[in-house]
């Protein structure tokens, strides 16, 4: 499946992500010969396990993550990060879960935006929001190259996209800028040749440096 | 509006006894207007049938496909018998559509003279299967001359273009300044080449020489079924080792085929080349007629495409392969102008340069992406310089095949 970049706004010192920001990088998007083709939206679990024994709790993974992608609605993905975990799984085990009492859902994002396509390039930008909330805790921006499915091999080329992607950026003068964590897939047990668990991967690391710079923002 | 005069379908009719209104004799006595429309619409009528029967021929194509195969129920002998029964129809429909085109003139030149039709004149279906259908605005006699002279014009600008595109290196004759620069091309040939290409007059001469030049491309050839059979199971979305898997799938499907097994393609059977970059791309080259070395067509698509439209005419989904396909039918055309004989194995090499596609940027901008302001569309350089191809195998193989790549944009000499 083609490759795929997932990117996260990164606010510079002092300020916060906020709509207007979304809005100025649709607009932006568009001005560089983007077309709109839809929405798209992915959701994000975090579970804590169930148990009667507190002490049995401590035991297992606390950062036991759940997501659902846009493009795979019959999957569910699975990702214990400190443990280098990815599992991929069918939709229906979240009812699973629920019947069987296992797993409670202590924190539920969803991941919502437009999608923009801009010649072989497929981008989508989207707001990150807890569920029952409209407070916008983040923005994210997924790009994908389509005629590439080797991460190697596209490198270079989505270097130079977000480069452009940047610079078109840079003339609205918005106060942070898009950043890229690269995982280290072979860790997870991933290849060179890409795929949806890469992307959740991606979304579990994102998670996890947001609320990690909410964290140190409170401290 | 003029009145009506007689309508020229039926000679017969003298103008005295002709009248104004219409009669019920079919579209004899319809008005020019409506007779223009008429055939426009039957002409329609008639590529909708050819595609049909396009559809059709596709069909048993397919059943004789899947006939050759072992363990078979009568399936196949089915299908055959419906399409034969629909192509039959189609082909009678198309006779009878035939039958009424020619009756009100638009296959034949024979009412073209007649000046009493309004000046419309039918639809005419040019030998090379062109419609010219007229517009309204050129009724008057008068203008008939001028619009002559205006589509002569329209047809020189469109010629023009074409070649352009197509055969850049025919308007050499005409610039002074270069004719010496592409002279030295036509020189070089001779002087470095007997040797090498006359070594290189054999299809698996050149795949063995192109497997050792480099090393990472697999070439691959076919007969004309046999590519069909491969294009289709080629995995369209990549799972983790699709780039194995895709091998495995052929050779097991072909082991189930006795004698259908490609490693025995017989070099006078082959009319498929294939050269696949594992993560860049796969080049489709036709060669025609089959197990000769005169490439006809050229096409270029995604390592992870798959699907009977992959083949040296067709055209991939993605635009930066488009971009290069046609680019490459330049670069096909400027080899078979060159030297007919060395063309197949220029065309090869010089495929094989772009296994940098991703990762060399352009020699004029310095970057790998740029923003092809005509198309608004990002694209990598998919230029790569084919004149004055360097034939010369001795020098290592990064010269050999370093060609230099350019955007669509940055290209020196692109119109």
């Amino acid at each position: 499946m083609p490759i795929k970049w997932v990117l996260h706004w990164q606010p510079n010192q002092g300020s916060t992500v906020s709509t207007q920001i979304l809005n100025e990088v649709t607009q932006c998007l568009e001005s560089i010969n983007g077309v709109r083709e839809g929405r798209w939206k992915a959701t994000l679990n975090y579970y804590k396990p169930i148990v009667r024994d507190q002490a049995a709790a401590y035991e297992l993974p606390r950062d036991f993550l759940g997501i659902s992608l846009a493009e795979q609605p019959s999957k569910y993905y699975f990702i214990i990060s400190t443990q280098r975990i990815i599992l991929e799984a069918d939709a229906s085990i979240q009812m699973i879960m629920e019947k069987l009492q296992s797993y409670k859902s202590r924190v539920t994002l969803y991941f919502e935006g437009s999608q923009y396509q801009l010649g072989d390039f497929r981008l989508r930008v989207g707001k990150v929001v807890p569920i029952n909330s409209e407070n916008l805790r983040g923005i994210v921006m997924e790009v994908e190259y389509l005629p590439l499915s080797s991460m190697e091999k596209a490198k270079q080329v989505m270097y130079e996209f977000l480069e452009i992607c940047q610079e078109a950026l840079s003339k609205r003068s918005l106060p942070g800028y898009f950043m890229h964590i690269a995982p280290n897939f072979g860790e997870f047990g991933l290849s060179d040749n890409y795929s949806p668990q890469h992307t959740a991967v991606q979304y579990a690391f994102i998670v996890a440096h947001l609320i990690a710079s909410v964290q140190a923002m409170r401290n | 509006m003029q009145q009506l005069q007689p309508s020229p379908l039926l000679p017969q009719q003298s103008p005295e006894t002709a009248t104004n209104q219409p009669d019920s004799a079919g579209g004899a006595a319809e008005a020019p207007p409506k007779q223009v429309a008429r055939a426009m619409e039957r002409l329609n009528q008639a590529a909708r049938v050819i595609a049909d029967i396009r559809l059709g021929a596709d069909r048993l194509l397919e059943a004789m496909f899947i006939a050759a195969q072992p363990h078979q129920s009568d399936k196949p002998l089915q299908i055959f018998f419906k399409e034969d029964a629909s192509i039959r129809q189609h082909l009678r429909d198309l006779r009878s559509i035939g039958k009424k085109l020619e009756e009100s003139g638009v296959l034949t030149e024979s009412l073209r003279s007649r000046s009493n039709s309004w000046g419309l004149h039918m639809p005419l279906v040019c030998p090379d299967g062109a419609v010219v259908a007229y517009a309204w605005k050129r009724q008057l006699a008068g203008q008939a001359g001028a619009s002559a002279v205006d589509r002569t014009r329209l047809a020189l600008k469109a010629f023009t273009d074409q070649k352009r595109r197509f055969f850049p290196h025919l308007d050499d004759g005409l610039k002074v300044e270069p004719a010496s620069k592409k002279l030295c091309a036509s020189k070089l040939l001779p002087e470095h080449g007997p040797d090498e290409l006359s070594e290189c007059k054999t299809l698996s001469d050149m795949q063995s020489r192109l497997e050792k030049l480099v090393p990472d491309m697999k070439v691959s050839t076919y007969g004309r079924l046999n590519w069909l059979e491969r294009a289709n199971s080629l995995p369209v979305s990549a799972s983790e080792d699709s780039t194995e898997a895709s091998k495995p799938i052929f050779q097991s499907s072909s082991k189930l085929r006795s004698g259908f097994q490609q490693t025995e393609v017989d070099d006078d059977k082959v009319a498929v080349i294939e050269l696949y970059f594992p993560s860049v791309f796969r080049a489709v080259v036709s060669v025609n007629p089959a197990g000769s070395v005169d490439p006809d067509a050229v096409a270029f698509f995604s390592p992870d495409e798959g699907g009977s439209y992959i083949h040296a005419r067709g055209f991939s989904v993605h635009h930066v392969f488009r971009r290069i396909t046609e680019h490459a039918s330049t670069a096909l055309q400027y080899f078979l102008g060159l030297d007919n004989e060395t063309a197949l194995y220029s065309l090869l090499q010089w495929i094989c340069s772009y296994e940098t596609l991703f990762s060399k940027p352009c020699s004029k901008c310095g970057k790998l992406l740029a923003m092809d302001k005509k198309s608004a569309l990002v694209l990598p350089p998919v230029h790569r310089v084919y004149r004055e191809l360097p034939t010369v195998v001795t020098k290592t193989r990064e010269q050999n095949l370093d060609m230099e790549a350019y955007h669509v944009g940055c290209f020196p000499d692109c119109s």
